[in-house]
Formats: structure tokens, C-alpha cells, sequence
């Protein structure tokens, strides 16, 4: 999380700042990332990108203040040409993809807990689907998820909304009155 | 608040900020069954979605990061280069470059206490190189084991300390460096040394070589430069550690150009074994003191301290403008030496030219190897009408790139002097000249 300072202080300009910005975003920005690619090393390569271009677009990007959602935003975008380039190449689905070999129980575990939400989220519209995932899993304000999906505050929560009836309303239809994520009964 | 506009508001509950009408929200969901339930449904799915297991980044992300973000910097720099506008974009310049070496290299160090750990000192080290990079002015005043009057960089084991006092102003580059007896000023347009134990001067190129191994410590982001370039070519260990505050980089490094002769062995730092001590402020990210020790035998002997170390104080113009006394003799290049009466063929030639000139008193002659203008009057009281006892055969010792030539003299008042005497002709013109060691 940027602390209030680093928020004020707008896009970082010198390597130190952006040593700060790496070390307080880093982790919640690779669990995004893993969440929409299925595996930590794409994350990881998919969040350094980010941070590399972040640093190179640094003059043109200084008069915004609201670092945070702006990174989400952008590794949100590379998420999404990773993984069209990837279904291009391969036909295979992202969620699919093996753990790879240094990845503890604990990755196995929020890797099927990942899957499991994307086949909850697959089954409603793909723009409800993403502000939920920005709501749940990125944990980002309302305000934040407008700056992110470049829409207004009242069309994110409508899309929350939507999003929460169409996902209720696919379970009962589905008959599941226990829903699971992963191993975990709810 | 109607059914309709508590379900459209309700979403503000599940936001992370609250909204101003989560309390009228509140109060329709305590009357109105059919939204509760509604509410409660839509909260046992937003529970059920979020996720329990969080995936944080290895531990070797932050690290392959900023070498990504570092050599961004140095490929934009190396980009630019042609069109910097400013000493400040250099310095960072160098200060990128520096970081990216300091990435380079740190798997090949071998003292860091474990992955995490080694993270955190990269940041801070790559703080320090921008933070230091960031500074205006320097001034660093310290101690060193030397002789007044001599070089800068001649140290000994069983010499006193005596002050040692450093400024540099980054833009326009200026700087001067001070112990007893001599002076270093570099004015941005040259470098003029003033010895007051002879009463002579000498101006050159702002690159002059005047201070010596000092030299890097005015330039305080290349000291981490300097330091990795050793540790790259394996001539020296290095390690970062940090507690309470302070970080410290400790550089052992062996003594270079160490050869047959140990003449020059512990008489500068560069030829001794030593350790370097850096500390840093961990909240300012600034390089805070320099300590260095030579090791002799089984000693660890401290032979320069920095322990005092500024920034960004107000330096006024008078510190780079160095009064040359009246009278003062000025040293000059081989180029502009005058030229002896006879073919000088070698090391020990030049200084059987040297003492002869002494010897006879033929001021002229003494000019002829000796770069300067005049012979200073405390040469001629000293050594004039001398006696040559002996004068031995050349050695080079250490990184002198010069010749060592011994030698035995009696002066006038009977005292017998054996010493060295130093000539070197390195220049482009090939001349030999005294250099030192009388």
C-alpha cells in the first residue's frame, strides 16, 4: 500500500522512488496478476514489465497522483495482451497451466482457489466479472476500480452490483446452495 | 429510502471507503426484510469470492526489478549522452550505472546474510548512489597518518595523524582538498597545488592527479563504483551489512603492484592491504564516515578517518580561489623543464645529474631534471655544496611508474642522508625529471 505521502508525491522520477513504490506495491500487484494469468513466474514477469515501463514513461506520467489504481490499470493491460499473445500461441487456457516447480503447497492452494473464481466469474459478463475481481481480489476502493476500467464511480458500482445478482442467480440456478472455493467450504 | 434506491446504495457497503449514505442504507435494512435478505445473500457472495490465500512476490522480485528499472536507466542514459545538458544528468548518469554494477554484481559477494537480506541492501545502496548523486555541495573533514607538506596519498604505519579537510561544489564542479603544507584547488577551469614547505605551485588540468587516491571521495557516487569494480576483478571482498540505522560496506582489498621491491609497500593505501569502511545513514541514504586501516603484520593500523561529512552547506567562492604567495616557485610539465647540457640516458644518470647540480651548486644544471622554474631557495640551503657518497642501481617498486634510485649524500653541516631518490619519465616528452624522495 503507497502511504498518503507517496500518493501526494505523484509518479515516481528517481530510482530511490521507485525502489520505495516496487518494495510497498510489489505483492499485491503479483497476487492481481496471478489471479488473471494462473501462475507466479508469468505474474512476476508480467509485473516487472509494468514497473520497467512505469519508469520509462516517468516524465510523460508525473502529473498523476493516484499511483496506485494506475499500476493495477497497467498490469491489468499486460495481463491481457499476455494472454491473448499465450491463446494465440497455444490455444491453451491460461488457468491450465502447471504450477511451476518452485511453487509451495501454499501457491498450489491460492491456484485453485484462483480457478475456482474464475469459473464462478466466467459465467457473467466479462466487465462485471473484472470489477468484482478488482473489488476481491486486488481489494481496491470503488474510486480506484473507475481509475483502473477507465469508467465512472456509478457505472462501477452498477457493474459490482450486476455482477453479484448475475453470479447469485447462477448458483441457485445451478442448484448449489454450498458454494467452495478451492478446498475451502463457505 | 424507497426499496429501490437501498438496493442501488447498498453496494456502498461493500466498498472500502465509506459512503455518506451507508447509515440511511442501514437503517431501510433494519426495517425492510426483503432487502436484508437480499443484502445478507449479496454478502455471504462477496465473502465467498474474496480470496483467503494471497500470493506474494519471491523474494528475489524486488532485487530482479530494480536491475530491470537500473539498466532501463543506463540504456536511456548511454541514449542521451550526446545531448546532456547538465552535470546533474552525469551524475546520474554514472550513479545508474553504478547502481547497475552494484546489481551485477551482487550474487558474486560473498558475505550477504541471505536473499531478504540482500534485497534490503540493494535498495539502500542503490538510495544512496541517488541520494548522494542529489547532493549540491560536500564537505568532509577527517585525519590522516601522513607528513605535512608531502603527497596526498603518502600514509605510514608511524606517522602522526594530522588534519585532512575536503569541499566540493557539484555545479559548477569546484572543489579543494587541504592538509599542513598543502593545498589543492580545482577552480572548474584548472587544478593548482601549493606546497608551503617549498613555497612552490603548480597549475594543470582540472584532471590533474594532484590529490591522488583522495580523488574518488569527491565524487562520493562513484565510491560504490570504484569499490565494485574491485570486486569484480576480484581484488577486493566485499560486504553490506545494516543495523541500528547505519548501513556499512566494508571493503578488504589486497595491496596492488606489489612487486620484488617493497619500498613503496604501506606507504599509500592503494599499496597495502586494507580495509575501507563506509557507513551510510540509513534515513538520508548518504555516505556518513570513511574509515580506512592497513593491515601490517598482525595490526590493523587506522590510517584515514572521515568521520564528519556535509551536505549541501553553503560554500563560499573565496574556498576555490587559491592566493599564490609572493615568490613562490612554479613547478612546470616535462614539456616546459629546461634542458639539461647533456644526453640524460636513464634513471640513474638523471640523478647522478641531479646530486651533481646539488653538489656544485650550478643551479642551471639542477634544472635540467628538476621541473620548475627556479630551484626553490630551501634546495639550495638544504643540499647545495652536498657530497655524493654513493648512488645506487634503479628499482621500481609498487604502482610508482617510475625509478627508485638509492643514494647516500653528506651535507654541508655533515649530516649523511640515505634515502631514495624518485624519477620517473612517463611523460610524452621522455624527459626524466625528480619526482621526489629527497
Amino acid at each position: 500500500m503507497l502511504t498518503t505521502a507517496q500518493q501526494i508525491e505523484g509518479w515516481p522520477q528517481t530510482i530511490a522512488q521507485f525502489e520505495r513504490l516496487v518494495g510497498s506495491t510489489q505483492d499485491n500487484l503479483v497476487n492481481f496478476a496471478f489471479h488473471l494469468l494462473g501462475n507466479r513466474d508469468d505474474a512476476e514477469d508480467a509485473v516487472q514489465d509494468v514497473y520497467v515501463q512505469a519508469y520509462r514513461d516517468r516524465v510523460k506520467r508525473q502529473h498523476i497522483t493516484e499511483v496506485r489504481p494506475y499500476l493495477f490499470r497497467m498490469v491489468r493491460n499486460r495481463c491481457t495482451d499476455l494472454h491473448r499473445g499465450r491463446l494465440r500461441r497455444t490455444g491453451e487456457a491460461v488457468t491450465d497451466q502447471i504450477c511451476s516447480k518452485e511453487d509451495t503447497f501454499s501457491l498450489v492452494a491460492a491456484q485453485e482457489q484462483s480457478k475456482e473464481l474464475s469459473r464462478l466469474l466466467d459465467g457473467i459478463p466479462r466487465r462485471e466479472a473484472e470489477v468484482i475481481r478488482l473489488r476481491v481480489v486486488a481489494d481496491l476502493s470503488f474510486a480506484e476500480i473507475a481509475i483502473v476500467v477507465g469508467s465512472s464511480v456509478s457505472t462501477v458500482k452498477s457493474r459490482f452490483r450486476y455482477g453479484l445478482d448475475k453470479l447469485r442467480s447462477a448458483l441457485k440456478a445451478k442448484g448449489e446452495t454450498r458454494w467452495t472455493v478451492g478446498k475451502l467450504s463457505v | 429510502m424507497d426499496c429501490r434506491k437501498a438496493v442501488r446504495l447498498m453496494t456502498g457497503l461493500f466498498d472500502k471507503e465509506v459512503s455518506p449514505e451507508t447509515e440511511q442504507v442501514r437503517e431501510h435494512l433494519a426495517s425492510c426484510t426483503a432487502c436484508r435478505i437480499r443484502f445478507e445473500e449479496s454478502q455471504q457472495l462477496f465473502e465467498m469470492v474474496r480470496q483467503p490465500s494471497r500470493v506474494a512476490a519471491s523474494n528475489r522480485f524486488g532485487a530482479k526489478t530494480m536491475k530491470a528499472i537500473v539498466n532501463e536507466a543506463a540504456a536511456e542514459a548511454a541514449t542521451t549522452g550526446k545531448s546532456w545538458r547538465s552535470q546533474r544528468w552525469l551524475r546520474l548518469t554514472l550513479a545508474a550505472c553504478a547502481t547497475a554494477l552494484l546489481i551485477f554484481l551482487l550474487p558474486s559477494l560473498p558475505s550477504f546474510l541471505g536473499q531478504r537480506h540482500s534485497n534490503a541492501a540493494f535498495g539502500v545502496l542503490a538510495q544512496s548512489i541517488d541520494a548522494m548523486s542529489s547532493a549540491q555541495t560536500l564537505h568532509m573533514t577527517g585525519r590522516m597518518r601522513t607528513i605535512p607538506g608531502d603527497n596526498f596519498e603518502l600514509i605510514g604505519a608511524n606517522y602522526d595523524f594530522v588534519p585532512l579537510e575536503m569541499w566540493r561544489q557539484f555545479t559548477p564542479s569546484r572543489w579543494r582538498v587541504e592538509k599542513p603544507g598543502r593545498t589543492v584547488v580545482m577552480d572548474g577551469a584548472s587544478s593548482t597545488l601549493l606546497i608551503g614547505k617549498s613555497n612552490s605551485y603548480m597549475t594543470a588540468s582540472p584532471q590533474a592527479g594532484f590529490v591522488e587516491w583522495l580523488r574518488p571521495l569527491l565524487n562520493p557516487e562513484s565510491i560504490l563504483q570504484n569499490e565494485l569494480d574491485a570486486a569484480k576483478a576480484k581484488q577486493s571482498d566485499a560486504t553490506v551489512t545494516e543495523a541500528n540505522g547505519i548501513i556499512r560496506l566494508t571493503v578488504q582489498r589486497k595491496a596492488e603492484g606489489v612487486s620484488a621491491n617493497s619500498w613503496t609497500l604501506n606507504k599509500s593505501i592503494q599499496e597495502s592491504d586494507h580495509t575501507c569502511i563506509y557507513t551510510f545513514d540509513a534515513a538520508t541514504k548518504r555516505l556518513q564516515s570513511l574509515q580506512v586501516a592497513i593491515h601490517v603484520g598482525s595490526q590493523d593500523i587506522p590510517v584515514l578517518e572521515l568521520n564528519d561529512i556535509r551536505y549541501d552547506e553553503p560554500l563560499p567562492d573565496s574556498l576555490f580561489a587559491l592566493q599564490i604567495p609572493a615568490g613562490a616557485t612554479q613547478l612546470v610539465s616535462a614539456g616546459e623543464m629546461s634542458q639539461p647540457a647533456t644526453a640524460i640516458v636513464g634513471p640513474k644518470d638523471a640523478a647522478e645529474y641531479f646530486f651533481n647540480g646539488l653538489a656544485q651548486q650550478d643551479w642551471n644544471a639542477v634544472l635540467g631534471v628538476y621541473p620548475a622554474s627556479a630551484v626553490p631557495d630551501g634546495i639550495k640551503k638544504y643540499y647545495g655544496g652536498l657530497t655524493i657518497l654513493s648512488i645506487g642501481e634503479p628499482f621500481q617498486s609498487g604502482l610508482y611508474r617510475g625509478y627508485f634510485v638509492p643514494y647516500q649524500v653528506r651535507l654541508l653541516d655533515g649530516t649523511v642522508k640515505s634515502h631514495n631518490l624518485a624519477v620517473r619519465n612517463d611523460n610524452p616528452q621522455k624527459r626524466w625529471m625528480v619526482d621526489g624522495g629527497y
